[in-house]
């Protein structure tokens, strides 16, 4: 069994209220930070620990922590980003759903030593009944002293409100956040200046996902130093995984940072193994933005190396036979799936979420989505392939906010792997209209595909 | 000043502006959309993407938008990159996607950016080969038209309409590639700065739907560089003209008077020049045919000067060629102004405090760039709109100043500004008699009579000048709130003060002179800014002439007047009962006027004007700046004449001398600048008649005019030989220098491969800066360094009488003016006549809203109904001024409530 830090006590009964919560040394974090650490300690505390950003981008928290400006006067305020709505990731859900106590004790340290006083989780509009969930838990949290004024009697006050997103993915952007909790259109901003100098209300914010803020928890507990120990390298730690798609056991996994992906898809005690007897074909390890791998590619590096369940590993080769760890939504294609379909599944989502600021996200995720709309339905033609790559080449980079790297990077990543797939669409329309999955061949071992152009 | 290197060549240029703007100020073509000189950058329509590179060894650069970058010493950028100009025409291919090639039927198309880009960026191969998706469209008003399907999502309109000029009603909705901009629901958009959607559009989305009535392309039109005649601060404008008709009015930039931007009054207000209600034809009344020809004309009129007394009455929206003839056809001391007494003198005041040069009066531009503003009792956003504009770009810039000098991020970095300042203002004070939307933006208001406004301002006089008077018995509210003012104004760098004649009160100018006057002695540039009624208010006020009621009285001494009256409806200027007095006591009524009106009915002589379209003319604004308003097109009725060349004709009849010779007008203002020292400069207001390049005009048509041989042919088929103009250098031609003409005659904004209105930044020194060879119109009044004499002269507070009430007049954007009401869509937007008093005096007098409400005034009874006014202080009776119709009342004057029907 894989060593776990925030899901270690996730099975005792009750362990979503109070009681069970700190029975089971719930808030033993916040009283050490609180009563005897000084706020730069537990800074300190989380630069050593090497925790990096879980929200996609694996920015390290602790030197996002220093960024912040403290000009006198002014408040500052920490966000916790529960939008989580890239496709294959319900991480946080099960997290807030289950031990939401967790996450308000991260809060509170990440508060207390970010100095604010008040914090806003913004939450997924379609989470619909979770509000509730984490309003009791900061009730319970409020009346046992945990929250509100003068915090076991430490001087330290602290807020938390709960704001409802409205079901716009943008909206988890971090900028486009704070606008929406400005109360006006999700639209990203330009940066700089960034949050950590002028974000909400035009105060130093700090925005961080969910599984970073209560990831803080057993850092205190069990020290920077120790929680260094996990993982590899710098993926130090353990990491969220929600698991999806076609595998034998679907669900949130928490994972140290030292199996390798094989052993993440095919061993008992995570994924156990390819649903049905079927094949692995391909994988999108990181969440829906980041590129998908073909077997081959994914269980082994292009050095021929294990694959690792790490920051590193999967990024190991770069774009061009490489991935991303994203946010951890892991989704498990096999060999009857479809790349063609499921591509265009993620351009109509990129397509649909995007806020409409910039021209060629606005405009070019649209534009792939008709043509791979085209090519799934039998229509496309082979010049379309390549017009799909070259609207993708102008879209990443060029947009305001990363959205646009998003909904580029799959198309990319697709047409560079499986493009002969796209291929055999377009030659074999009758076929791929009546066919509703892809070539199996992917599931053997294939030379690398070499990019289609660069 | 940095250097910078683009494609390898250096270039110096201005410190703080971004790449973008750079390049376009060193007159490269560098497509943008969303980025506007007045609005700055967001980074959104990434149209304006250059590469940037590290230093000299790096060839691989990176992509930016030029919008979004500072100009930095050293910097090296390429414009003509490959992967530069491929994205930018990508960009192009993506907005056209969705965008219906309507060009043909677009009232945009030859006016337009987007097609100006999309020819700059090379794009022409649609590779895009699906449904486009389509909006359905909103009815905005009579205004503006709305056609979503052509729009490219570039955000201009949402934040010109919403951040720039602080509409609510119209927003951005939805998302993805499915963005709409438009209102909640139909309806007419509710800011009077609606129009300028027309021009910030970079397509044919929002369009002149007054033009629509009559369209025409850009390229067909007759243009002319014209001065907006709907109020005093005299925005620059084109006005374009095709079979006889006048088709529409776009802005003039002028970096010093409106900028970018016009109010909707001065917009769509031209339709009484194609009004049916013209008068067209010189009449002699009480005759069997009272249409006659110019020659019975000038008979008849050489019987009327002979051997009669002539009384002049001059008008303060006719030019000052105009008024000038008529003055010196009957005289100097035969002159008046055809406006009350009561005006005459606090507008002397004014011209007094103009020409002293102990103070400086602010341009526009300089009301934007001030730092503190004091509104004095002037409703500005009534009677001087585009001022009402330039003072909320006043207080947005401040907040926006203030913040970006702590941050470092440049101005132009507008979204971010717009986040760093949040709700943050600039210091107005908003002290009027009425609320007024500018009281949202305004750090402190007031409501009170003007005497009480005045008493404030002299309160503030104090505070900055204790020797100056202490306002006796001021209430503590008063003090406080002169504390407040005068600590932002003394903070301040550039404050400015405004005040106006619309209150019909000199209390508020001597105030208003005082608190500028005492801040200039703290070494600070403060600037005192007067609103007037008219559009050459000023300029008739500085001839100097007396009153309206001076008039009646010489009219009643004498049993043998001849009046001749200079387009001026004076029901509309004097109270009716004034004007019935003067007419009784004249034996011939001359009238010169455009538009058939209670005057012209009671005219022996009827003699139709011009309209400023068909003339050249000087008109004088609010600060001052003489400016020239140059002939659209000659009017096809040859009796249809300037006035100045009407009156200089009736003069030449009293002269037997003379060689017949015809004055232009260059030769007029001559002529005034000679008698009168005040006018000094003026013939300098634009280049003389004679003004030639190398021998060349300036055409009024573009190269692409079309039709002209083929215009007139079910008249003639043969082509008409060009009119002659032969009062300036601009021609009735295609042909003609088509180079950078003087400023002032400038007659339409077009540059090669730049068709629409953003081709002014060709005509810029830089982006948003001065028009090259200095903006157009002479500023006559200048600050020199007399030390101020102070009024000290306060007034008794306003106290309310029993039973009666201070009239004041409420002007109306929509509705008080008397020209602009001839289009249909701003009548209709006009408020039906009222009579308002506070709500507490209604409830004693016990009157309800919509009571019929009889009042006197100057002898005439008028009935209307009450409108109950909830901002409005006791005391005080508010009637809507100059609606359609309605006669002027004795304003100032004190009237009571005769009988109340319920
Ligand atoms: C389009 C888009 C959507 C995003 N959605 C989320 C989200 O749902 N949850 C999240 O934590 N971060 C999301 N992010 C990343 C955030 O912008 C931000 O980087 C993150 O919240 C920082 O937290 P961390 O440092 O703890 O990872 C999104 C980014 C983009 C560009
Ligand atoms: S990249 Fe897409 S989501 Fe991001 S700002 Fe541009 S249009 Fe909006
Ligand atoms: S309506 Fe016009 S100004 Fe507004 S976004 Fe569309 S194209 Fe731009
Ligand atoms: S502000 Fe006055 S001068 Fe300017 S456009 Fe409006 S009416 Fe005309
Ligand atoms: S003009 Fe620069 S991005 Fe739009």
């Amino acid at each position: 069994m894989g060593r776990k830090l925030l899901f270690d006590k996730a099975h005792i009964e009750g362990i979503r209220y109070y009681d069970v919560y700190r029975a089971n040394g719930g808030y033993g974090s916040a009283e050490k930070a609180l009563k005897s650490m000084t706020p730069e300690q537990v800074l300190d505390e989380v630069k050593k620990s090497g925790l990096r950003g879980r929200g996609g981008a694996g920015f390290p928290t602790g030197m996002k922590w220093s960024f912040i400006a403290k000009p006198e006067g002014v408040p500052r305020y920490l966000v916790c980003n529960a939008d989580e709505s890239e496709p294959g990731t319900f991480k946080d859900r099960y997290l807030m759903e289950f031990i939401p106590h967790l996450l308000i004790e991260g809060l509170l340290i990440s508060s207390y030593t970010l100095g604010c006083n008040s914090c806003y989780i913004y939450i997924r509009g379609e989470y619909a009944w979770i509000p509730d969930i984490l309003e009791q838990a900061i009730a319970e949290a409020k009346k046992n002293g945990w929250l509100g004024k003068n915090i076991q009697g430490t001087g330290f006050d602290l807020e938390i409100y709960v704001q409802r997103g409205a079901g716009a993915y943008i909206c988890g952007e971090e900028t486009a956040l704070i606008e929406s909790l400005e109360g006006k259109r999700g639209n990203p901003r330009i940066k700089p200046p960034f949050p950590a100098v002028k974000g909400l209300w035009d105060c130093p914010t700090v925005v961080n996902n969910v599984e970073t803020l209560a990831t803080v928890v057993p850092i205190l507990r069990i020290g920077g130093d120790e929680y260094a120990k996990y993982g590899t390298g710098k993926s130090t730690g353990t990491k969220l995984i929600s698991a999806c798609g076609n595998i034998n056991k679907p669900g949130v996994y928490e994972i140290e940072m030292n199996i390798s992906v094989e052993e993440f898809i095919y061993s008992d005690e995570y994924c156990g193994g390819i649903a049905n007897g079927k094949r692995l074909k391909a994988c999108i390890p990181g969440g829906s933005s980041v590129p998908i791998l073909p077997a081959n590619l994914l269980l082994k590096t292009a050095k021929g190396e294990q694959r690792m369940m790490t920051y590193e590993s999967l990024a190991d080769g770069g774009f061009a036979t490489g991935t991303m760890l994203g946010s951890g939504g892991f989704i498990v294609l096999d060999e009857d799936q479809c790349i063609v379909k499921n591509t265009l599944t993620f351009a109509r989502f990129y397509h649909h979420e995007s806020c409409g600021q910039c021209s060629p996200c606005r405009e070019g995720t649209g534009w792939m989505k008709r043509v791979l709309h085209n090519i799934e339905h039998g229509k496309g033609k082979m010049s379309d392939i390549d017009l799909l790559w070259d609207i993708q080449r102008k879209i990443e980079g060029n947009t305001i906010c990363p959205l646009g790297d998003a909904a580029a990077w799959p198309v990319a990543a697709a047409i560079r792997h499986f493009r002969d797939e796209f291929e055999w669409h377009v030659l074999h329309p009758d076929e791929a209209t009546k066919r509703n999955y892809g070539l199996a061949h992917y599931a053997d071992p294939l030379e690398i595909a070499a990019p289609a152009a660069v | 000043m940095p250097t910078i290197y683009i494609d390898n060549k250096a270039f110096e240029v201005k410190a703080g502006k971004n790449l973008l703007e750079a390049c376009l100020s060193l007159g490269l073509d560098l497509p943008y959309f969303c980025w506007h000189p007045a609005m700055g950058s967001v980074g959104a329509c990434r149209q304006c993407a250059v590469k940037v590179f590290k230093d000299e060894e790096d060839t691989r650069g990176r992509i930016v938008m030029s919008c979004m970058e500072s100009v930095k010493d050293g910097l090296r950028l390429s414009v003509n990159d490959k992967t530069a100009t491929t994205f930018r025409s990508q960009v192009i291919e993506w907005l056209m996607t969705n965008h219906p090639h309507d060009c043909p039927v677009c009232d945009e198309g030859g006016c337009c950016h987007l097609q100006d880009v999309t020819v700059m960026t090379g794009h022409n191969y649609r590779r895009y080969e699906y449904k486009k998706r389509t909006y359905t469209n909103q009815y905005l008003g009579p205004l503006v038209n709305h056609e979503m399907n052509r729009c490219i999502q570039c955000y201009r309109c949402v934040r010109y309409y919403r951040d720039y000029a602080g509409g609510k009603d119209l927003n951005v909705f939805s998302a993805h590639n499915h963005v709409y901009f438009g209102r909640e629901k139909d309806g007419v958009l509710q800011s009077p700065f609606s129009g300028n959607l027309v021009e910030v559009c970079p397509t044919g989305v929002f369009t002149d739907k007054t033009l629509k009535e009559h369209y025409t392309r850009k390229w067909d039109l007759t243009n002319a560089p014209a001065v907006c005649q709907h109020c005093s601060l005299g925005c620059n404008v084109i006005a374009g003209e095709r079979y006889g008709q006048l088709r529409n009015i776009v802005n003039r930039y002028n970096s010093e008077v409106n900028g970018y931007f016009l109010c909707d009054k001065g917009r769509f207000g031209y339709e009484f020049v194609n009004s049916e209600n013209r008068v067209t034809q010189p009449l002699i009344r009480k005759r069997q045919s009272e249409a006659v020809n110019r020659a019975t004309l000038m008979q008849h009129m050489s019987t009327l000067l002979s051997g009669h007394t002539l009384i002049g009455i001059g008008s303060p929206r006719a030019s000052l060629e105009s008024n000038y003839a008529l003055m010196d056809l009957v005289g100097k001391e035969n002159f008046y102004q055809g406006i009350p007494d009561d005006l005459v003198y606090i507008e002397q005041k004014i011209v007094d405090i103009l020409l002293s040069g102990a103070i400086h009066t602010p341009s526009l531009k300089e009301i934007e760039q001030a730092d503190a503003v004091l509104i004095l009792g002037e409703d500005i956003w009534n009677t001087a709109p585009v001022m009402a504009l330039a003072v909320r770009q006043s207080v947005m810039k401040t907040a926006a100043t203030h913040t970006t000098e702590q941050v470092a991020i440049p101005l132009w970095h507008d979204m971010a500004v717009r986040e760093l300042v949040q709700d943050a203002k600039g210091f107005l004070a908003n002290m009027t008699v009425t609320a007024s939307p500018l009281d949202e933006i305004s750090a402190s208001t007031m409501r009170a009579a003007p005497d009480d406004l005045a008493r404030l301002g002299f309160a503030i006089a104090h505070i900055l000048n204790p020797s100056l008077p202490e306002v006796p018995d001021a209430t503590d509210a008063v003090r406080t709130q002169a504390m407040n003012i005068s600590r932002a104004l003394q903070q301040a760098k550039h404050p400015v003060i405004i005040t106006g004649t619309s209150c019909w009160n000199n209390a508020l100018v001597r105030a208003a002179f005082d608190i500028a006057a005492a801040l200039d002695l703290t070494e600070k540039r403060a600037g005192l800014a007067f609103v007037m009624q008219d559009c050459n208010s000023l300029g008739l006020a500085m001839m100097r002439s007396s009153s309206f009621e001076k008039a009646i009285t010489s009219a009643e001494r004498s049993s043998n007047v001849t009046a001749i009256i200079l387009e001026n409806d004076l029901y509309r200027s004097v109270p009716a009962g004034q004007a019935d007095a003067f007419f009784s006591s004249c034996k011939n009524v001359v009238v010169l006027d455009t538009l058939h009106n209670r005057t012209t009915e009671r005219a022996d002589v009827l003699i139709p004007a011009a309209t400023f379209a068909e003339a050249d003319g000087t008109f004088v604004n609010n600060e001052a700046r003489a400016q020239c308003s140059s002939q659209v097109f000659m009017p096809a009725n040859s009796e249809v004449r300037e006035s100045f060349k009407w009156l200089s004709e009736i003069r030449s009849l009293k002269t037997t001398a003379g060689n017949g010779h015809e004055k232009h007008p260059d030769e007029i203002l001559q002529a005034l600048e000679s008698k009168f020292p005040q006018f000094k400069g003026i013939s300098r207001s634009a280049p003389p008649h004679d003004f030639r390049f190398h021998g060349a005009r300036i055409p009024r048509e573009s190269h692409r005019y079309s039709g002209r041989t083929a215009m007139q042919a079910n008249i003639d088929v043969s082509e008409p030989k060009p009119l002659q103009d032969d009062d300036s250098p601009l021609s009735y031609t295609m042909e003609g220098y088509r180079g950078p003409a003087p400023s002032p005659l400038i007659p339409f904004f077009w540059a090669p491969g730049w068709n629409s209105g953003q081709s002014v930044n060709k005509f810029q020194l830089e982006t948003g800066g001065s028009l090259k060879g200095g903006e157009p119109g002479v500023r006559l009044a200048e600050q020199t360094g007399v030390t101020p004499v102070f009024s000290r002269d306060i007034p008794d507070a306003f106290t309310a009488r029993q039973d009666k009430w201070l009239l004041l007049p409420q002007y109306h954007l929509f509705g008080s003016g008397e020209l602009s009401v001839y289009t249909e869509g701003i009548a209709s937007q006009s408020p039906a006549p009222y009579i308002s008093l506070s709500r507490h005096d209604a409830e004693r007098a016990g009157l309800k809203e919509g009571d019929i409400v009889t009042v006197k005034s100057d002898g005439k009874a008028y009935s209307l109904p009450l409108s109950i006014h909830g901002s409005l202080p006791d005391g005080i009776m508010l009637v809507p001024a100059g609606l359609r119709g309605m006669d002027s009342w004795s304003w100032g004057g004190w009237v009571n409530i005769s009988t109340v029907k319920v």
